[in-house]
C-alpha cells in the first residue's frame, strides 16, 4: 500500500510557484527522504500533505484517501524548531496535544506510559520542556509527534542544530521506531549522510522534481566514484592522462563508475598497491542534481 | 468541543505559568490603583467638593465618590490592557509555530481561533475580577454605598467590557507576527486608551465636538457604566446630607455615570447594547477573518 501519493502538485503564492506540478510516492514503511535546498517546496509539500495548506492543482492521497481532516491522524510531525510550550511540562505539553486527537484519561495515560518506554521520558515527564537539554527536548517534539499512533512520521529537518550526539540519539530512535512499529519516516534534511540511509529519495528544486530514485541509483547516475592511491609518484599518475587531485598524503582521480576504476586498475596493477575506490556520496548528487555544481554525467 | 476546551485550558496555563507576563499584568493595576489614589486622589475630591460648593458634605462621602471613580476607571482601563497582554499567546504561537503544530491536528482554524478568544475573555475576566476586589477592598475602607443591585451589575459591567476587550485585543493582534508588536500596541493602548474612553478625565470635561467624537467608541458606553454603578450610589447619598436632587444628577453627568450624545442622555440599556453589540461584532470580525486567511492559503 502506498502511504503518500501526490500526482501533479501544484501550489502557488501568487505568482510564486512554491511548488510546480510535482508527482512522486511513498511507499508504506518506507525511508523517504524529501531534499532540496532552502525554498525549494519542501516544506509548503509539506503542509499541503498535513492539510495545513490547500493546493492550487494536482492530487495528494493518504493511505489511499484524499487529504482531510482524518488524514491529519496518520500523519505525526516533528518539526525543525520544538513547537512544545516552553513554560509547560513534557506530561502536560503531550496532553494538550493528545486531546485534540480525542486521546483523553485512562487511553492518554496509557499512550503516556507506551511513549515514556519507548522514548526513555521517565522523570522528563514532569519537567518545563524549556528545562530540557537538546536533546530531551527533541524526545519530547518526537513523542509528541507520536502521540496519536501516526502511521507516517514527517522529520522537517529534525537534527538542524544539534550537536553530533544528539543528532545520533534522534536517529537511534527513529530507527528503532521503523524497526518496532514499521512506521513510514519522510525526512527533509540538510545532512546528506542522513538521506544515504532512506529506502527513496527525492530532490527538489525551484518547486519542480529533480531526480525521484534509491540513493544507490542516484549515486550511480549522479555522482563519480573516486580511488585514492597512496605510496604513488606524482609523474607517475600524469602517465594516466586522467585529471587528479592531492588528497592528504595521496592523490585522488575522479571516475565514472566502479567498473571503470576496475578497468583501471587491471590495466595499471603497478600503481595501485596501496589504494581505496570510494563511491560519490549524497552530497554530490544533490550538488550535481541541483545545479548548484556543473558535471551532470 | 474536547479540542476547544483542551486549546483553551492550554492557552490559559501558558499564560498564567510564564512568571513574566502574569506577574507585571497581576501587579499593574494593583500600582496603577495605588498610582490613582496618590496623584489622582486629591484632585478628584476636590473636584467632587467644587460641584457642590455652598454645600455641606461629609469627608466620608467624597472619600466614597472619588473611590468610585478610581475603581471604575481603573477596571475600564484594564478590561482592554490586559486583554492585549492575555493576547501575547496567540501571536506567541504564531512566532514559535505552535500554531502550525495545532494546525497539523485536526483541529479547525475556527476552533483554534475561539480558544484564543476564550482563554483571553478568562484570563482578563480574572485579573480584572483580582484588581476588582483589590479596589472594593478600598472602597469599602473609604465608605460603601454599593447596593446589591449596584454590586451585581458591575460584575456584569466587568464581564462586558473584559468582553469588549478581548474582542478589540484579538482583532488588532490577529495582525501582528512579533511579541515586539504586541509590546508596543499594548504601550499605545495603555497610554490613550484611558482618555479616549473616559476613564482619566470625565467626558464632561472636555470640548462638545471630541466628547461626541468619544462617544462613537464603544468602550466609552462600558466606562460610563462602570461609573454609573460604582459611584451611583455614593452620589444619591449626597441627597440624604441635604444636596438637591439636581445638583446629585449634575454631579452623575459631570462625571459620567449619565452619558450624553448629542446633547441627548443615553439610556442605561442603550449603553449595554452598544456594549454587547460592538463585542460580538469586533468577535464577528476577528472570526471571519481568521477563516478569511485560511480560505486564501
Amino acid at each position: 500500500m502506498k502511504a503518500i501519493e501526490i500526482e501533479h502538485l501544484k501550489k502557488y503564492f501568487g505568482t510564486v510557484k512554491a511548488v510546480d506540478d510535482v508527482s512522486f510516492t511513498v511507499e508504506e514503511g518506507e525511508f523517504f527522504a524529501f531534499l532540496g535546498v532552502n525554498g525549494a517546496g519542501k516544506s509548503t509539500t509539506i503542509s499541503v500533505l498535513c492539510g495545513k495548506e490547500q493546493r492550487t492543482g494536482g492530487e495528494v492521497w493518504i493511505e489511499g484517501r484524499p487529504v482531510d481532516a482524518d488524514t491529519k491522524r496518520a500523519i505525526g510531525v516533528v518539526f525543525q524548531d520544538s513547537v512544545l510550550d516552553r513554560s509547560l511540562t513534557v506530561e502536560e505539553n503531550l496532553s494538550c496535544r493528545a486531546a485534540l486527537y480525542g486521546i483523553d484519561g485512562d487511553m492518554f495515560q496509557r499512550r503516556l506510559e507506551e511513549l515514556s518506554k519507548l522514548l526513555s521520558l521517565g522523570e522528563l515527564l514532569r519537567r518545563p520542556v524549556g528545562k530540557l537539554s537538546g536533546g530531551q527536548r527533541r524526545r519530547a517534539d518526537i513523542a509528541r509527534a507520536l502521540v496519536h499512533s501516526p502511521r507516517i512520521l514527517i522529520l522537517d529537518e529534525p537534527t538542524t542544530g544539534l550537536d553530533p550526539q544528539t543528532r545520533q540519539q534522534v536517529w537511534e530512535v527513529v530507527h528503532l521506531l521503523r524497526k518496532t512499529r514499521r512506521i513510514t519516516v519522510f525526512l527533509t534534511t540538510h545532512y546528506m549522510e542522513e538521506a544515504a540511509d532512506a529506502d527513496h529519495v527525492v530532490i527538489l528544486d525551484g518547486g519542480k522534481v529533480k531526480a525521484d530514485d534509491t540513493p544507490l541509483a542516484l549515486k550511480n547516475r549522479y555522482a563519480f566514484d573516486a580511488i585514492t592511491l597512496y605510496h604513488v609518484g606524482e609523474r607517475e599518475l600524469q602517465n594516466l592522462s586522467l585529471p587528479y587531485e592531492r588528497a592528504g598524503e595521496g592523490f585522488r582521480i575522479r571516475v565514472k563508475s566502479t567498473a571503470e576504476a576496475t578497468e583501471l586498475i587491471v590495466k595499471h596493477p603497478q600503481l595501485f598497491i596501496d589504494y581505496e575506490v570510494t563511491k560519490g556520496g549524497m552530497d554530490e548528487v544533490f550538488l550535481t542534481v541541483t545545479g548548484k555544481r556543473g558535471g551532470d554525467r | 468541543m474536547k479540542q476547544l476546551f483542551a486549546l483553551v485550558k492550554r492557552n490559559c496555563k501558558v499564560y498564567f505559568k510564564d512568571k513574566g507576563v502574569f506577574l507585571p499584568s497581576l501587579i499593574s493595576p494593583l500600582i496603577l490603583l495605588f498610582l490613582f489614589i496618590a496623584f489622582l486622589g486629591n484632585i478628584y475630591r476636590d473636584s467632587i467638593r467644587d460641584v457642590v460648593a455652598g454645600f455641606e458634605i461629609s469627608d466620608g462621602l467624597v472619600e466614597s465618590i472619588a473611590s468610585g471613580w478610581l475603581v471604575s476607571s481603573l477596571i475600564s482601563v484594564c478590561a482592554v490592557t490586559i486583554a492585549f497582554t492575555a493576547n501575547t499567546v496567540m501571536v506567541q504561537d504564531r512566532v514559535t509555530g505552535a500554531r502550525n503544530d495545532f494546525l497539523v491536528a485536526p483541529v479547525s482554524e475556527r476552533i483554534l481561533s475561539l480558544s484564543y478568544f476564550i482563554a483571553t475573555y478568562i484570563v482578563t475576566a480574572v485579573m480584572c475580577f483580582v484588581a476588582l476586589g483589590a479596589g472594593f477592598i478600598y472602597m469599602a475602607a473609604a465608605g460603601w454605598h454599593l447596593s446589591a443591585a449596584d454590586f451585581f451589575l458591575t460584575v456584569a459591567d466587568t464581564l462586558l467590557l473584559v468582553l469588549f476587550g478581548t474582542a478589540f485585543s484579538s482583532l488588532v493582534c490577529s495582525f501582528l507576527k512579533s511579541q515586539g508588536g504586541v509590546a508596543a500596541i499594548e504601550a499605545t493602548v495603555s497610554a490613550a486608551y484611558g482618555f479616549l474612553c473616559g476613564a482619566y478625565m470625565p467626558l464632561s470635561s472636555l470640548t462638545e465636538w471630541l466628547r461626541d467624537a468619544l462617544m462613537f467608541l464603544p468602550g466609552t458606553y462600558g466606562t460610563g457604566l462602570m461609573h454609573l454603578h460604582l459611584m451611583g450610589g455614593a452620589i444619591d447619598a449626597m441627597t440624604e446630607e441635604g444636596i438637591p436632587h439636581v445638583m446629585a444628577d449634575a454631579m452623575k453627568r459631570g462625571f459620567d455615570c449619565t452619558l450624553e450624545f448629542f446633547g441627548s442622555t443615553v439610556p442605561v440599556w442603550t449603553s449595554y447594547l452598544v456594549l454587547a453589540a460592538a463585542g460580538l461584532l469586533l468577535l464577528g470580525v476577528c472570526l471571519v477573518l481568521h477563516l478569511g486567511r485560511r480560505r486564501k492559503s
